[in-house]
């Protein structure tokens, strides 16, 4: 064995000394724990900037969806007639808006998490 | 008997498993862990870090093709955050100068297994050499891994570990002789 193998030896011992305190059980039980736990905990900043943007996407969106069913005829006999105030484009713009922000609501976070 | 890392990897990528991919951050945590340590000087931000290393593999885990070791692939990803941590972080430097003014200089460093003279000896290198250096003595990474690793030729590899070997020698010979 050469000097320069004995130091060679002698420093991966010291590297091996100074790693074997983490090596414990208890302490590599610890450590695998609280990284489990932090896989089930998605990150909350990340869910709120994300769904964020798109709730602010799907306002925005919304809104441009007054034009397109603003063309659209109610009705003005007959029993869909009764019901036409359900079919005004502000109530129609609404209701595809609240099913967006609803959407990305229930579905981002999961995919985040998943 | 204890199923090899590709197997967990697999069971992992397929299956999203958190125990599997617990077993693997048991195994590889004291490796990762000691070559930030070692880095980085303070253990508790050290610790964050593979905290950080250990969520970023397990969502890159998909990447991973099994052409070499699992835990050289890991070291990448632990070197990759300490690098971005380094650059984001300013204040980390600057708890980092903090700790490195916190050792005692004044006392004459004993043996080379002590961690804390291992550590001093360790904060004479430069960046790059203490970083080769590292990977290859405590992560036990052959040189052309490290390079993998850390992006740098394989021949930069090299002269870093000579050198950072080098003076880690001369450091421990002077000290020895100092206390004899």
């Amino acid at each position: 064995m050469t000097m320069d193998d004995a130091f060679d030896a002698r420093l991966k011992a010291a590297f091996a000394d100074a790693a074997a305190p983490l090596e414990r059980e208890s302490e590599s039980e610890a450590f695998s724990r609280s990284v489990v736990e932090r896989l089930s905990r998605p990150d909350r900043k990340r869910v709120l900037i994300l769904g964020g943007a798109g709730s602010t996407g799907s306002a925005i969106a919304g809104t441009q969806l007054e034009s397109v069913f603003g063309n659209m005829h109610v009705p003005t006999e007959g029993l869909l007639a009764n019901a036409g105030f359900l079919m005004s484009p502000e109530v129609l713009a609404a209701a595809a808006m609240a099913v967006a922000v609803g959407l990305v609501a229930a579905v981002l976070p999961r995919r985040i998490a998943g | 008997m204890k199923a090899p890392d590709e197997e967990l990897v697999a069971l992992v990528v397929a299956t999203k498993n958190a125990a599997a991919f617990g077993e693997l951050v048991r195994r590889h945590q004291g490796l990762v862990r000691a070559m930030l340590q070692r880095m980085c000087r303070n253990h508790a931000l050290a610790d964050d870090l593979a905290q950080d290393a250990f969520i970023r593999a397990y969502e890159k885990i998909g990447t991973f093709t099994g052409k070499g070791a699992f835990k050289s692939w890991l070291c990448s990803i632990a070197y990759t955050e300490f690098l971005m941590a380094a650059r984001k972080r300013r204040s980390t430097e600057r708890a980092m100068e903090k700790f490195k003014t916190g050792l005692d200089d004044s006392e004459a460093p004993r043996d080379m297994g002590n961690v804390v003279d291992l550590d001093r000896a360790l904060a004479t290198l430069k960046e790059e050499e203490r970083i080769a250096v590292v990977m290859c003595y405590s992560c036990g990474l052959s040189h052309s891994e490290a390079a993998e690793a850390t992006g740098m030729p394989l021949g930069t590899v090299k002269s870093h570990v000579n050198r950072g070997r080098a003076k880690l020698q001369a450091y421990f010979q002077e000290a020895e002789e100092m206390a004899s």
